[in-house]
């Protein structure tokens, strides 16, 4: 009979390999260069047919000519073999030519092994919820496969190595949870690969001209969800601030990220709010919170316009912890800032004069022409639409005068720019407003769609207070979001909130926020276990003191003594407890060796040991057969008493060779 | 009682020479109420031991020679026409009897080897639709020469399993031989020998084989057997339910030899070739006399607790 390692592999074997293999490289295929993916699907096509026809498999000197055809065609496409991409490719490329070489038991190991790297590597690309439970899959599949390769015979059932395999899965769920939670943490990612292409991240940017935001407002992507430690704010205080947008050239506002002076002291007129967001990669650096914010992530800088920047480009999912004050009041106003809060660019219409000129003729205070200003966006025809009509060379005055129509960052930009002609300090802010609660999970997600505009002033006594015109012109643009999927795509439509929700309406849109939830649960407890949580965790455990390189000698010794006390249960439930009879029996063997040399075999009975003894010590002869006796008769007849118990234990005792 | 039994193993040790563990064995087997086969090469005594025991035992026994054109009606017997009566009559055949010697049993086809196999599992013999009873008690003691003889046909493993024992018997030791080939002619001694025991007299042996106390340590190292030889890669398959009941009441007979009423491990290792050496396949062949070695490495390798 051939070795177990050199067993051929039944045509059922080969099936399933070359079906999971192909599984487990499916995700991997969309990664690499095509023309890696078409030759993995050439050479697995081609083995799928070779099964059971032996002699189609290519000889020793053929696969080496279409080993190095695919070493060539990856060092074309990748001519420095370096990074994640090329590594995938050779990976990928080497997977397809082991299928070549798949003949007997000991190949399944190895492709096994591979296919378990294979799904590791796919994390370096994504990691999605279903990516895991995708691999998940894979791996019980695979590790049955392995279990079923291991045995003599085929398992009776089918399903009975799936069984195993899942149980084993299952067992091995402390332990990875352990690892999980005391492996030590880097503040960046260990591999910083996941990064998303930037072509590919939409979101507020740091430049707003007209009709930016209607755009992203037709997004359902998700920008960021918002976890809140006490209850959640109420729509109309739900504005995310993020660019701060001062200078413009009358048709686009560019936001300013170079000035790097801190913010002044925001007086907080109410308890802050305290939450935790999971951004989204976005353009910018911009993180955002709920105006004011007063806590802020380490590694951000609250800036003298309350922009609230990361120090970092924002390219893969982050969490932060924030605290903000929904009613604040700010400092003075520097001479700079008001220079560059008053500057109006070019464009300015003398219509726009004179209308501001009517507001300041009736007397009244900064505010009194704020609210005006509101008056006249109200009680003139203007209308809010997702496909405003398109504006020549002087936006604003075109948009107050003539057109109407607009969306919030029109609202926003003709305000600001009124407030400034009127002499009031006045800028836009970019970001989101409102978002909408997961009832699922209790948590807040806010869209591409909820991106919005607005303005803000400052007023004597008050410091910079929001003022966001399109309250005045749509104000349940505020309290209901845009359902982006339901915007009519007709020019001009106007936006339609209250919604009839039918039947499978409503199912569908639970099931969405399932899923949200779902994957809310995945970024927040599993991929948003950083660096800082767990020295949190561990500090509430007590165990502060354990950070970096300790933490992990912690975790090595943790692991390593639990896999003692487990090795240590198993030993102890194989060598169950012995019957008290026999260990005293056995201290009797003890004895018997140590004065006279006689060892008993493990599976020696005692009269034949008894019979050894005695030939070779006839003088042992009458205590020896005495005390057997004894045993047998307690042990194996029916003469098991206590005070037999202790008869034996003394006769032994007293037992010296 | 215990003066029945020595007497017993005392004058059949003084035809065998030299094999008192084999014919303790062939005793326990039969006190067991257990089938017996004996194998070995032609010529070592396996007749002489079935004869022997047959006479000692005072059973009424005949003897069965299979040859390869042996029919299953010459074994269990035929309808014949009586014209006087003017029916049928069944005339029964040499099974009939207390102790049938089934010799060479391996020589005839299946077909007359599954005759008798099925009676000896059935304890009955059925011709033309009517069952007769076979005698109480009822013995079968076969003998095969080894399968790579010439012209045999092997008992399948089914088959062998329905004997409780398979003994080998083996070359005499020489100071045994000396003494056969000097000694008077077995056969005459043969004629000599005087039952030892009668019939009450065996079934009450045998109803006190059953009475053997079985201490719970002995079943856990029983089961500790079967499990290992279940377990262990170097058995094709496991030892059966049936092997572990065959092995439990041969090693009860062989107490009850040893003139105890206890069942000792020592009890149990002394029947466990016998008894499982025809139950046991090697994993990987390794040719002849495996069942010997597989079950001292099924003994050596199961520790006594």
């Amino acid at each position: 009979m051939a070795p177990a390692a050199r067993m051929p592999l039944s045509r059922v074997q080969q099936y399933t390999l070359l079906a999971l293999l192909t599984l487990t490289a499916l995700p991997h295929l969309l990664n690499v260069e095509i023309r890696v993916s078409l030759l993995f699907l050439l050479l697995a096509g081609y083995r799928f047919v070779a099964v059971g026809r032996g002699r189609l498999l290519p000889g020793k000197l053929i696969l080496f000519l279409i080993t190095m055809g695919a070493l060539g065609n990856v060092l074309l496409l990748y001519p420095i073999l370096f990074g994640k991409d090329a590594g995938v490719a050779l990976l990928v490329s080497m997977l397809a030519l082991k299928l070549m070489e798949m003949r007997v038991k000991r190949d399944v190991h190895i492709l096994v092994f591979i296919g378990y790297f294979m799904l590791i590597t796919q994390f370096l690309y994504r990691e999605d919820t279903w990516l895991v439970v995708y691999a998940l899959m894979m791996v019980i599949a695979l590790t049955a496969t392995l279990i079923e390769s291991n045995r003599i015979h085929p398992s009776a059932h089918p399903l009975g190595a799936l069984k195993v395999s899942l149980w084993m899965l299952a067992q091995s769920l402390p332990l990875m949870i352990m690892l999980f939670i005391f492996f030590p943490r880097f503040s960046s990612p260990l591999w910083n690969l996941v990064e998303q292409k930037h072509s590919a991240v939409t979101g507020v940017t740091g430049n707003i001209s007209p009709g930016s935001i209607s755009r992203l407002s037709r997004s359902s992507a998700v920008a960021f969800r918002v976890d809140f430690t006490q209850q959640i704010p109420p729509p109309s205080q739900r504005y995310w601030r993020g660019p701060v947008f001062s200078s413009s050239d009358g048709k686009n506002w560019e936001a300013d990220e170079a000035d790097e002076l801190p913010a002044g002291v925001i007086k907080g007129l109410n308890p802050p709010i305290i939450y935790s967001v999971t951004l989204e990669p976005t353009p910018g650096r911009w993180l955002y919170a709920l105006e004011l914010p007063v806590e802020i992530p380490a590694d951000a800088q609250l800036r003298s316009d309350y922009q609230l920047l990361r120090n970092t480009p924002i390219r893969r999912r982050i969490r932060y912890d924030v605290s903000s004050v929904t009613d604040y009041q700010t400092g003075t106003l520097s001479e700079e800032v008001r220079t560059k809060s008053l500057l109006l660019p070019p464009g300015i219409s003398p219509r726009m004069l004179d209308l501001v000129d009517s507001w300041q003729q009736r007397n009244g205070s900064d505010s009194d022409v704020v609210l005006r200003a509101l008056d006249y966006f109200r009680e003139q025809p203007f209308f809010y639409t997702l496909y405003p009509p398109p504006l020549g060379e002087s936006p604003a005055d075109q948009f107050l005068f003539e057109t109407r129509r607009g969306f919030c960052e029109h609202y926003a930009t003709s305000f600001t720019l009124l407030m400034r002609i009127a002499g009031i300090p006045a800028r836009m802010v970019g970001g989101y407003q409102g978002g909408q609660v997961n009832p699922l999970g209790n948590y807040l997600i806010v869209r591409q769609s909820d991106a919005h505009a607005w303005s803000e002033v400052w007023l004597q006594g008050r410091g910079w207070q929001r003022v966001d015109p399109t309250v005045a012109v749509a104000p349940e643009r505020i309290e209901q979001a845009i359902d982006p999927t339901l915007i009519n795509d007709v020019i001009g439509a106007p936006v339609l909130f209250n919604l009839e929700e039918g039947t499978l309406y409503s199912v569908l849109k639970k099931l969405r926020w399932g899923v949200d939830a779902l994957n809310a649960s995945w970024h927040r407890w599993v991929l948003g276990y950083s660096k800082e949580r767990q020295l949190y965790l561990m500090q509430l455990l007590h165990l502060g003191a354990l950070h970096g390189q300790k933490l992990a000698f912690a975790m090595i010794a943790a692991t390593g003594l639990s896999l003692l006390l487990l090795t240590l249960t198993l030993l102890y439930r194989v060598r169950s407890k012995p019957d008290p009879v026999y260990s005293t029996y056995l201290d009797f063997c003890r004895r018997v060796q140590r004065f006279r040399g006689v060892v008993r075999m493990a599976h020696e009975g005692p009269l034949d040991f008894a019979e050894r003894v005695t030939s070779k010590f006839p003088e042992l002869h009458a205590s020896v057969a005495a005390i057997t006796g004894l045993y047998i008769a307690i042990r194996y007849g029916r003469q098991d008493s206590k005070s037999n118990r202790r008869r034996l234990k003394r006769m032994i005792r007293s037992f010296h060779g | 009682m215990e003066n029945a039994i020595d007497r017993l193993i005392r004058e059949a040790s003084r035809i065998i020479l030299g094999k008192e563990h084999t014919v303790r064995l062939a005793i326990a087997c039969l006190l067991a109420r257990g089938h017996l086969l004996v194998e070995d090469l032609p010529g070592v005594g396996k007749t002489t031991l079935a004869h022997l025991l047959a006479q000692l035992l005072g059973l009424h026994y005949q003897r069965i020679q299979f040859t390869s054109d042996l029919l299953p009606a010459d074994i269990i017997g035929n309808s014949v026409y009586d014209r006087e009566e003017g029916s049928f009559s069944f005339h029964p055949g040499p099974v009939f009897s207390q102790l049938v010697l089934a010799d060479e049993i391996n020589r005839a086809t299946p077909k007359a080897q599954s005759a008798l196999l099925e009676a000896m599992e059935e304890q009955q013999v059925t011709v033309d639709g009517t069952s007769y009873p076979l005698p109480t008690p009822f013995f079968v003691i076969a003998t095969q020469n080894p399968a790579h003889q010439i012209g045999t046909f092997p008992l399948p493993e089914s088959q062998l399993d329905r004997f409780l024992m398979r003994l080998q018997l083996g070359y005499p030791d020489a100071r045994s031989e000396r003494l056969l080939l000097a000694g008077e002619d077995r056969r005459e001694l043969l004629r000599q020998v005087e039952p030892c025991l009668d019939l009450q007299q065996l079934q009450a042996l045998q109803a006190q084989v059953n009475k053997v106390h079985v201490a719970d340590a002995i079943l856990d190292y029983c089961q500790e057997l079967l499990s290992f030889s279940r377990s262990s890669p170097r058995f094709n398959h496991g030892l059966s339910p049936r092997a572990g009941l065959a092995l439990l009441r041969s090693a009860k007979a062989w107490a009850l030899l040893s003139g105890r009423f206890q069942l000792i491990p020592e009890d149990v290792q002394a029947v466990l070739p016998a008894t499982v050496g025809h139950r046991l396949h090697s994993s990987s062949d390794t040719g002849t006399d495996e069942g010997a070695a597989l079950a001292r490495f099924l003994l050596e390798s199961v520790a006594i607790t």
